[in-house]
């Protein structure tokens, strides 16, 4: 067993249980925006996961792509939380904006 | 039975609760298990492409991937209205 497979094996089990704690915590939040902070981690997951293979193959095709799906989805998970969120907040009130300006006065300054 | 295999089981077992949030949550609650589920789903696909040494797995995540994020983004815009 050589480090590089110590390393990747660590990268998988790692990004897995980051996988299945975004997995508890989107079933066991009640509010759907405590739920949505659990989105952002799971892209987090798949990137350890696209490194772990990427330690594995090395920059080959598997590896490269990879790293690709991991990347992406780790950097737009908060683009789809920030759009979810703003479209939750526009379902339930008619306007997103409605009550930041109210909420502005009333933080201290 | 090698460590992406075994990964691979867990991954596609956490996909029943997203399941179960979606058939039994709000709409809204369904849409971020939804997310959450594409995520799972491209991170599986990844981990069994490695396990097999199959390279078509790998770009069935690399779709997938940008599809899921590119209809979880219409299906929130879609949702500010009532439906």
């Amino acid at each position: 067993m050589t480090v590089g497979h110590v390393i990747a094996t660590g990268l998988l089990v790692l990004g897995v249980a980051v996988e299945i704690v975004a997995v508890v915590g989107v079933t066991a939040m009640r509010d759907v925006y405590d739920r949505l902070h659990y989105v952002g981690l799971a892209g987090f997951g798949a990137l350890l996961v696209g490194a772990s293979v990427l330690v594995r193959e090395g920059f080959s095709l598997i590896g490269n792509k990879a790293l690709f799906a991991g990347a992406f989805l780790a950097l737009f998970g908060p683009v789809l939380v920030h759009a979810t969120a703003r479209s939750m907040r526009t379902r339930q009130l008619g306007d997103w904006r409605d009550g930041v300006e109210q909420h502005r006065e009333d933080e201290p300054s | 039975m090698n460590e992406w295999e075994l990964a691979a089981i867990v991954l596609m077992a956490a996909l029943v609760p997203c399941v179960a949030v979606c058939a039994f949550a709000s709409a809204a609650a369904a849409l971020a298990a939804l997310e959450v589920a594409s995520t799972l789903a491209t991170t599986t696909l990844i981990v069994l492409s490695e396990g097999f040494h199959r390279q078509p797995f790998v770009d069935l995540a690399v779709v997938l991937a940008v599809l899921s994020v590119v209809g979880s983004l219409a299906f929130a815009r879609l949702m500010e209205g009532d439906i």
